[in-house]
Formats: structure tokens, C-alpha cells, sequence
């Protein structure tokens, strides 16, 4: 359905353009002088070398987390393998042998991958996780690498990276 | 033709092709610096020689030395040999319009440090106009020069095989052309005011009357925005569009051929500069001073007149010279960042229906008055 | 012929019909663990209660046989109430532990708390629960956790029923009641995961899908298991290429929603020992080639034999389809008159399902031919004494694997395999040419009892596998033939009046 967009009511003090342009220039050159003598407002950051702190809910590289004993928490349930919307989240479940200590842990990941390079850091995994096993609270980025399959994040590699603090436990008393 | 003669102007050549280089070089970090104040942001100054980043003026060098080593990309079906001469032909009327602009009054090499009683403008065996060719027709030389640049974007856009730079070309021609028109209209007004072509002789005539601002402010402003828009900068920086046609006419430039354009462009601002200070703002006159020196003038009080030596009176005059410029292309610049861009038809509208009829009324009106005075 | 009315509306049922069954016709689903469609009612779950106009007290509409003129309603808030009541009774000692359990995704515990209950546990520690056995070894294929355990009773029934060996009972009274094998005995009939199938929560689970896979990641595509003869209905549960189980697929003319032990555990034929890409050379000199490479290969070796010494091996292993395709190809584009029939030895057999042929189509192999093919063995002979020198041969197994087998087929001068896997006909193949498994081409089989039954596919084939009709019509553009087909699609057409009319109720979808 077609309709009307009315157009602004303008003055002819407005519509003459030049006061409004005055107007438009008085507020870059405050900016301009405010910047160059005195005080500056600028807020961008010298990336490398000045590093704005990340707020304490930034989802970083994921870890797995562990129980006392070393073990990891994750169950293979593969609810963040189901929440992952990007698909990057690939577990093979185990068993541990009858004479293993940790017997009495029904199940385990035998594998866990982590594609970081597909990941969106989107954190339903860990919404999804009924174990806490897996956090972002690493506070760290992928690091660099030189070929795709050393982004691929394996098991070990994820259950030895730490939270901020340096633990690798997990960071909810709940799920103690 | 004497030696001196031959001398001074090759001086006066180099000197200002220089200053126009220099300038032109000098409005890119002028340009990103000022448009990062404006923003609150800090701007390019990361290049650097071991400690010293000299806030962000070495950058002007790493882009140079990028330029020059880039590779010079031609598209396989472009025109080779209008593709290598669009930047010429585009960045040539820029550097030959000063030509005929006078950067000071006369300078006697005779008399430096003597009183000059003769006025400004003089002749002698060793003096010499600030200026490259002082011409009968300074003026209309000058709108000549400036109609050529359309044939620089012109044909880069043809001879690039490219429908965006096609494109880009055809809106830069048109806007030039219709641009063109009011930029020559609204001299017509200073014209009649100072009464001659030659452009040392209408900075004299500020000099010893009025400034062409207070005589014909309107003319100032139509030749401001004509200006701007002849330069294709923003708000009618219409040739290039990211989303629509990418870069324009230049879309298929790289290297040393794209920095011609660039500069050019940046070139002109200085170039637009320049000719706002000579038509408007009284060139090189500096407030109470005169050739012999500072004569303080005002109502109510005793005449006061302070002698200066020949060669500070020039020197402070090319200095004023110099601010102006520099006044007019800061004013230009904030314009350039404060500004949003307009729709085609809204250029064309403002420049045909708004900016034209303008134009020629100021030439209207100032016929009638100055009838009416004379 | 009682008539009674449930939830609003009118049905007329056979005599001793439950409430239940007759809802279940109506399309009304009744909450329930215990009772089963094909099983004895134990009405001991309690969650099918029902309210029934004229009677006090709630009844289970399991083992209530429907009356004439009965009112029954099955969803007020007497009844919603009473199944809340249930679910919390039932999870009380319940570990949870959901994240390890296979039976999450398709579990009735999940699915009724989730419609009825969405309470949290009234119990106030964790430490006050009943705790039992978990995985617990009940037999070769089937692992039990008494935590889990409803006490529905089902697997007893189904073991003392149908499978007519009552090896589990229940044990224990109360909160510690459970399941187990009776002593001396392991769950080790041929049925046995079926016992996991009726289960209706995680408490038997079958050790070969043991965390194998969630099930809320599989596809369910209905197929013809191709483990017997019997040709039971089965649906196949695949994921990215690969399956993980056949599952029981009701057929009432056929196998009743059952399927013995080796037929769940068919679905192995489409995962294990895959060919992949065509290959060349036998043994040691074995080698991929390309498809253009293996089919010149194939048509030079074959051509260059006289008519009288081509054979051609149809394998009772595949659809009537690809053999209908692999009888013109060989009649038409070499001119074989001998026609043998390959497939898997026979086993042991039984009354309910198991049939004594382990393959699914050596009917339908007759009915394609138009003749009864020759036996594997009398190829051997032939082989070995000289008589028949080339072959072109499909499917993997041959039934005779022996020593003097092996010998005879490496006498032959030109062998091309078409099979799906490794197997006896491959690795005797000077060319091997890669086709799909049951699972990734659509067919027809012809059980035993004669009965057509068509399936679809259930996913590409895998690697460079071709489709056998296609396969063969470009062998046949090798040897200058051009075969009146070039697709499945193109072959059902023609195969289709050649099948026997579908039994009533039986067949696939």
C-alpha cells in the first residue's frame, strides 16, 4: 500500500542552509579545538599497546573444566554439541574399563574437538552445559596459528587452559 | 627580457610549484588529523622514524613511498594511452592556475631595507611583481584553466573500460559543467566592483578600498560552494559513492596515477583557497598596513603611522597572504567534515535552480547600485 | 460389539477391547509405561488412569475392558492430577542423570514430565534416595540400571511372551525392586534387544549403541531389514552417512513391531568394510583406479572372452532392481546364458522371525531371472575346471568361502565385482566396482513369503559408489550397448509388473 512521507517542516532560516551549516561547524570545531588545545575526549585506544580490560562475562577461548581428581567434568552428554549453533563441537563418548579408577564414571569424553575457527563465541554451550564442565572464562583469544587443524582445539588442550584466575575447577559453587 | 627578469619567474615557478606540492601533500595529514579531532579520535600516527612520529606527519612520506612502489594496474580492454593521460590532464590545470595569482605586491631588490613611498605596486630595473604572469585577462584565464579539469575525469572514466568509472565520470562532467556556470557568474559581480580583469590590480583595489567579502558577500558564498563542488569534495563529492560506484572515475587508477588524482584533489582545496583570499579576502593586504608601513587610521583618535623597511612590509604580507589561505582551507576542511553529501538531484537543483538565479541576481544588483552611485 | 464414548466421541469396539486400545483407535494417547500393544497387561504403572462416569474411583484404562454405553474421560483435572501424582512417585528415586542416559531424547520419563508434571522433587537431599545397581550386564547386547528401572515390567513380559524364554524377573519388593536375570542365566536369547526396545525409559539400553550417538541427532528412514528372509519392517537410524540401528517398524501381517538381535544389528552391512572407490588388481597388485579407468578394465576383460564362458552372479544380498538391471546387462551386453545366485550362508532360524536364509531377496532373484539361478558352487566347478572363464558378479558375499571356493574364483580369467563391501566375490575381482549399501539405494525385496516390499533411500551413496543401474549402463557405453535404462527410477518401471501384488497390509510406505 502506498503512502506519504510528509516532508519536515522547514523555515526559511532552515531551508536557507547556511545558518544550519554555521550551526553544523560550531559543533566539529568545538570538538576540533576542545581536542587540540586542552583537554582531549578522544577515546580510541593504541590497540597494542593500551589494552582496554575485558568485562568479566567476556566469552573467550573455551575450557573444559575439571573435577578434584583431574578427570574431566564433561559427561558426553553432547547438549553444547546440540545447542552449537555453528557446529563446531564434535565429541566421541567412552567408557572407562572395569579396573580404570575412574570406573565409576559412566561416561567421559574419549574425545572432545573444539573448531575455534568455526565457532561464533555465541556461549550456548555453556548455557546448554548441565555440568559446568565447559566455561569461556578463559579470557583469552585463539592464538594465531599457521594452518587451520591447530585451531582445532582438542581435549587435553582444553581441559589444561585456566579461567583468569588460574583455576581450572570450576567457577560455580552450585555445581561443586 | 631581462636575466632578472628570466630568473625571477623561474624562482617564482619553482617556489610556488612547491608550495602548491608541498600544500597538497600537507592537506592529507591536515585532512586525516583534523577530521580525527573533530571525531574525538586520535588519527594516523603510527609511522615513525625510531621515536620520532611527529604527530602523524610521516605518514605523508610512507604514503608517498607506497605510492610510488604499487603496482600500476591497467585494466586488459582499457584505452593504455588515455588512461596514462587522464592524470596528467587532470592534475595540470590545478598547478597552472596560479600562474597568474600575485602572491604579494611588488618586491624591490634595489630598496629592501629602505621606506617604500612608491605603493605597492611598482616598476623597476630590480623589482619584480609576486606573481608568476601578471596578464590582461588574469581572470578569465583562471575560469579557462579550471573548465579543462572536466576533461582529466573525463576520460579517465572512458579509457577505463569500467562501468562504475564510467559512471563516475559522466556525474563528475555534469557536475563540473553546471558548477562551472555559477563560478564564473558570481565574479562578474567583483568584476564590475573592481573594475578590471587583471587580478593584481582587483587585489589593489581591495587593498586601497574594500575587501571583496564586505562588497560582495554574496558573490563570496556562491563562489565558496561553486568552489567546493568544482573540487568534488564533500557535500558534492557525488562521483564517488562506496555502495554505488565504488571510487568513480579513478576506480581503476592505482599507484602513482591514483596519487595524481588524489593530490590533485587535496591541490585544489589549496588552489580554491588561494583564490578566495585573492578575490575576497584582499590577497596579500594586511589591515592598516601600507607600503611605507603601519598607518593606525581610526576615527576619534590621532593619526598614527609607523615606517617599516621595504622587505618586513612584503614579508608580513606574504605572511598574511599565507593565513588566509590557510583560514579558507580549514574552513573548507570543517565544511568537508561537518556536512552530510546530497542527492544527485538535490545538486543539480541547488546548482541550476538555487545557486545560478543567485548569481545573476547579485550581478543584476550590482549593476543597479553601482549606476546608482556613480 | 460395545460402543462407548471417550473424551466426547463415539466408538464401537470388538469385544474385550481395553479402553486403551480403543482410545488409541480414536487417536487419543493415554499416558503409559506398563502396557504395550502386543503384551500381556500388568497394569502396574498406574499412569493410564482414566475417569469413567458412574464409577468413584479413577481406573487404568489398560486392563479396563471397554463396556457398552461406558463414559470415559481421559483428560480432567482429576485425571491430570493423578498422573502429576504418578510422575513424582516414579521420579522419585530417579538419579537424573539424563546427560549419561541413551534413552534421553526418546524417553517417556522425559516426555510425561514435561506434559504432566514440571514440578521440581519435593525430596529434600539427594542422599534420601533409593540407590541400586547400575550398568549392570545383563547379556551380550544389553546393560541394565536399576535407578532408572520404572518396574513396568515389560521386558519380563516380552521375554516370558514372545521370545518364550523367561530369563528376567523381578526381584526385591518396594522402593528396591528391580529387574534381573534369573540365576545361572545371562540375557542371551535371540531377541534380547528387544527387551531395550519395549523398555519405555533408559533402564535396559543396548551396549551396541551405547554412546554411540544422541538420538535427537538421527534420521529415521523406513527400510526392509536386510538381515533374513523374513523381511521384517524396520526404520533405519542414520547420521551423516552413517547408521547406527534398525529399529522395529510395526507390519501386524508381519513381525508385530519386533526384530531379532541380528536384525537390529544389520545396519553393520551398510557401515563396515565399505568399498569406496573403484579398484583394480586382486590382493597384493590392488589398486584404486578411477571410475573411467576401471570401467575400460572391465569391458576389455570381459570382452575379449567368448559368450559361452561369461557368467553373471546375482546376489539374493540386493534388490530386485539391481539384479533385474544386472540380468539385461549381462544378457544384452555379453550374451550370458549361465546365471548363478551369491549371498550369505544360511543360519540358525525359529518360529517368530528368524529365517533360515540370511538373505532378504533370493525370492525376488527367481522372479527377476524368470528361472531358478545355478548355486555359487556349481560356478566354482565350472571355474575351476575351465569351462567359464569371466564373470561379472554382483554383490559381496559368497555363500561358499571355503578353500577350493577361493581357488576356483581365482582361476577365473576376468572377475568384475559390483559390491557394496569387502567380501569373498570382491577380493577375487580383477575389478571391483564400488555400489550402494541397502541404505543408500531405493528397492524392492521379496521375503520368503513372496511379499514385495518396497523402501526408499535413506541417504547418497557413499564416496564414489554409482547407483548399480547407472553403473551398468555405462559398462555398457564401454561395450558399445546402450541398455534401456539409466536409472533406479528408469528400472522400478520395469520391474514393478514383473512383482507379485503386495499382501494386504504388508509392504512399506
Amino acid at each position: 500500500m502506498p503512502y506519504v512521507v510528509r516532508r519536515p517542516d522547514r523555515n526559511l532560516w532552515e531551508q536557507s542552509y547556511v545558518p544550519e551549516t554555521v550551526r553544523g561547524l560550531a559543533v566539529t570545531l568545538r570538538h576540533f579545538f576542545r581536542n587540540v588545545l586542552g583537554r582531549r575526549d578522544t577515546v580510541t585506544l593504541l590497540y597494542p599497546e593500551q589494552r582496554r580490560p575485558y568485562p568479566p562475562r567476556f566469552r573467550g577461548v573455551h575450557r573444559l573444566t575439571q573435577r578434584d581428581d583431574g578427570a574431566p567434568r564433561c559427561t558426553a552428554c553432547m547438549c553444547c554439541q546440540t545447542a552449537c549453533p555453528a557446529e563446531c563441537i564434535h565429541i566421541v563418548a567412552g567408557e572407562y574399563p572395569a579396573d580404570h579408577p575412574l570406573a565409576h564414571v559412566e561416561k567421559y569424553p574419549a574425545e572432545f574437538w573444539i573448531d575455534e575457527l568455526r565457532c561464533v563465541s555465541c556461549g550456548l554451550c555453556v548455557e546448554a552445559c548441565p555440568c559446568d564442565a565447559i566455561r569461556m572464562d578463559t579470557g583469552l583469544h585463539p592464538r594465531p596459528v599457521e594452518a587451520r587443524p591447530h585451531l582445532m582445539y582438542e581435549r587435553n588442550l582444553l581441559l589444561s587452559i585456566s579461567d583468569t584466575a588460574g583455576s581450572v575447577f570450576t567457577a560455580n559453587p552450585r555445581k561443586k | 627580457m631581462t636575466t632578472f627578469f628570466v630568473t625571477m619567474t623561474a624562482i617564482k615557478i619553482v617556489a610556488f610549484v612547491l608550495f602548491l606540492l608541498g600544500g597538497g601533500a600537507l592537506m592529507v595529514w591536515v585532512e586525516r588529523r583534523m577530521s580525527a579531532m573533530m571525531q574525538d579520535r586520535i588519527g594516523p600516527q603510527r609511522a615513525n622514524l625510531g621515536p620520532f612520529r611527529l604527530w602523524g606527519l610521516i605518514h605523508i612520506v610512507a604514503d608517498g613511498l607506497k605510492m610510488m612502489v604499487k603496482e600500476d594496474f591497467v585494466p586488459r580492454r582499457a584505452d593504455r594511452l588515455l588512461h596514462a593521460l587522464a592524470p596528467i590532464l587532470a592534475f595540470f590545470p590545478v598547478v597552472v592556475t596560479f600562474a597568474v595569482v600575485p602572491f604579494g605586491p611588488t618586491l624591490d631588490f634595489a630598496h629592501l631595507g629602505a621606506v617604500n613611498h612608491n605603493g605597492p605596486l611598482f616598476s623597476g630595473p630590480w623589482a619584480t611583481t609576486l606573481q608568476v604572469a601578471a596578464v590582461d585577462v588574469g581572470l578569465l584565464f583562471v575560469l579557462a584553466i579550471a573548465g579543462t579539469g572536466v576533461v582529466g575525469a573525463v576520460l579517465a572514466g572512458a579509457a577505463s573500460d569500467n562501468r562504475f568509472s564510467l559512471l563516475g565520470s559522466l556525474r563528475a562532467a555534469s557536475q563540473m559543467i553546471s558548477y562551472e556556470v555559477t563560478l564564473g557568474a558570481s565574479l562578474v559581480g567583483c568584476i564590475l566592483v573592481f573594475g578590471t580583469l587583471r587580478i593584481e590590480e582587483m587585489v589593489l583595489w581591495q587593498h586601497q578600498h574594500l575587501w571583496g567579502l564586505l562588497v560582495q558577500p554574496l558573490a563570496f558564498l556562491l563562489f565558496l560552494v561553486a568552489g567546493i563542488a568544482e573540487s568534488k569534495r564533500v557535500p558534492f563529492d557525488l562521483p564517488e559513492g562506496e555502495s554505488e560506484i565504488v571510487a568513480g572515475y579513478f576506480l581503476e587508477y592505482s599507484g602513482m596515477k591514483f596519487a595524481m588524482f588524489f593530490l590533485g584533489e587535496l591541490m585544489e582545496i589549496v588552489v580554491l583557497a588561494i583564490l578566495l583570499t585573492v578575490f575576497f579576502l584582499g590577497g596579500w593586504d594586511v589591515p592598516f598596513l601600507f607600503a611605507d608601513g603601519l598607518h593606525v587610521d581610526l576615527p576619534l583618535l590621532d593619526a598614527w603611522v609607523w615606517h617599516w623597511p621595504h622587505w618586513v612590509v612584503v614579508l608580513v604580507q606574504l605572511l598574511g597572504f599565507t593565513v588566509k589561505v590557510a583560514g579558507m582551507v580549514f574552513l573548507q576542511m570543517a565544511l568537508r567534515w561537518t556536512l552530510p553529501r546530497f542527492r544527485y538531484d538535490q545538486l543539480m537543483d541547488l546548482g541550476w535552480k538555487v545557486l545560478l538565479p543567485l548569481s545573476l541576481g547579485n550581478i543584476a544588483v550590482t549593476a543597479v547600485v553601482l549606476t546608482a552611485l556613480r | 460389539m460395545p460402543k462407548l464414548t471417550i473424551d466426547g466421541r463415539e466408538i464401537e469396539v470388538a469385544a474385550g477391547t481395553t479402553v486403551i486400545a480403543a482410545a488409541r483407535d480414536l487417536g487419543i494417547e493415554i499416558p503409559h509405561f506398563c502396557w504395550h500393544p502386543e503384551l500381556s497387561v500388568a497394569a502396574n504403572c498406574r499412569m493410564c488412569l482414566v475417569e469413567i462416569e458412574k464409577q468413584p474411583k479413577l481406573q487404568p484404562s489398560c486392563q479396563l475392558p471397554a463396556a457398552d454405553g461406558m463414559v470415559v474421560h481421559t483428560d480432567t483435572p482429576r485425571v491430570r492430577e493423578a498422573r502429576r501424582a504418578m510422575m513424582e512417585y516414579l521420579l522419585l528415586n530417579h538419579p537424573v542423570d539424563c546427560p549419561i542416559c541413551d534413552q534421553a531424547g526418546e524417553c517417556k520419563l522425559q516426555d510425561y514430565y514435561q506434559l504432566y508434571d514440571l514440578k521440581a522433587s519435593r525430596l529434600w537431599s539427594e542422599e534420601g534416595k533409593v540407590r541400586k545397581r547400575k550398568r549392570t550386564v545383563f547379556g551380550p547386547h544389553v546393560v541394565y540400571d536399576a535407578e532408572r528401572c520404572v518396574m513396568c515390567t515389560r521386558c519380563v513380559r516380552f521375554c516370558a511372551e514372545i521370545a518364550k524364554d523367561p530369563v528376567l524377573i523381578e526381584v526385591h519388593r518396594g522402593d528396591h525392586s528391580e529387574i534381573a536375570v534369573a540365576p545361572g542365566r545371562t540375557l542371551d536369547h535371540a531377541y534380547s534387544l528387544m527387551t531395550a526396545h519395549v523398555c519405555p525409559v533408559g533402564a535396559l539400553t543396548s551396549r551396541d549403541f551405547r554412546f554411540q550417538c544422541r538420538v535427537w541427532f538421527l534420521s529415521s528412514t523406513p527400510t526392509i531389514c536386510p538381515g533374513c528372509a523374513t523381511g521384517c519392517n524396520a526404520l533405519l537410524d542414520h547420521r551423516r552417512g552413517e547408521a547406527f540401528r534398525l529399529r522395529p517398524r510395526d507390519n501386524p501381517a508381519l513381525n508385530r513391531g519386533w526384530l531379532c538381535d541380528d536384525g537390529v544389528l544389520a545396519f553393520r552391512l551398510h557401515n563396515d568394510h565399505r568399498l569406496t572407490t573403484p579398484e583394480l588388481g586382486r590382493g597384493e597388485e590392488a589398486r584404486p583406479a578411477s571410475w573411467d579407468e576401471a570401467l575400460a578394465e572391465a569391458a576389455a576383460l570381459l570382452g575379449k572372452l567368448p559368450k559361452a564362458q561369461r557368467a553373471a552372479v546375482l546376489s539374493a544380498e540386493h534388490s530386485c532392481e539391481e539384479n533385474w538391471a544386472l540380468c539385461v546387462f549381462a544378457r544384452e551386453a555379453l550374451g550370458v546364458e549361465r546365471f548363478f545366485v551369491a549371498g550369505r550362508a544360511a543360519g540358525e532360524a525359529d518360529e517368530l522371525l528368524r529365517h533360515a536364509d540370511k538373505n532378504p531377496n533370493r525370492a525376488g532373484v527367481r522372479l527377476m531371472l524368470g528361472a531358478e539361478p545355478e548355486p555359487l558352487e556349481k560356478l566354482v566347478e565350472e571355474a575351476t575346471a575351465g569351462s567359464l572363464r569371466g564373470v561379472v558378479a554382483l554383490g559381496a558375499a559368497a555363500a561358499t568361502t571355503g578353500p577350493a571356493a577361493a581357488t576356483g574364483l581365482l582361476r577365473l580369467e576376468a572377475l568384475v565385482s559390483l559390491a557394496p563391501r569387502r567380501g569373498p566375490l570382491p577380493e577375487a575381482a580383477h575389478v571391483r566396482l564400488p555400489c550402494p549399501s541397502f541404505a543408500e539405494a531405493a528397492g524392492t525385496y521379496v521375503n520368503a513369503r513372496g511379499q514385495p516390499q518396497e523402501f526408499p533411500r535413506a541417504m547418497p551413496p557413499r564416496g564414489e559408489a554409482l547407483e548399480v543401474p547407472e553403473l551398468l549402463a555405462r559398462l555398457a557405453r564401454r561395450l558399445d550397448l546402450t541398455l534401456p535404462f539409466r536409472s533406479t527410477a528408469d528400472v522400478r518401471a520395469a520391474v514393478m509388473p514383473r512383482l507379485p501384488q503386495p499382501a494386504a497390509g504388508g509392504g512399506a510406505p
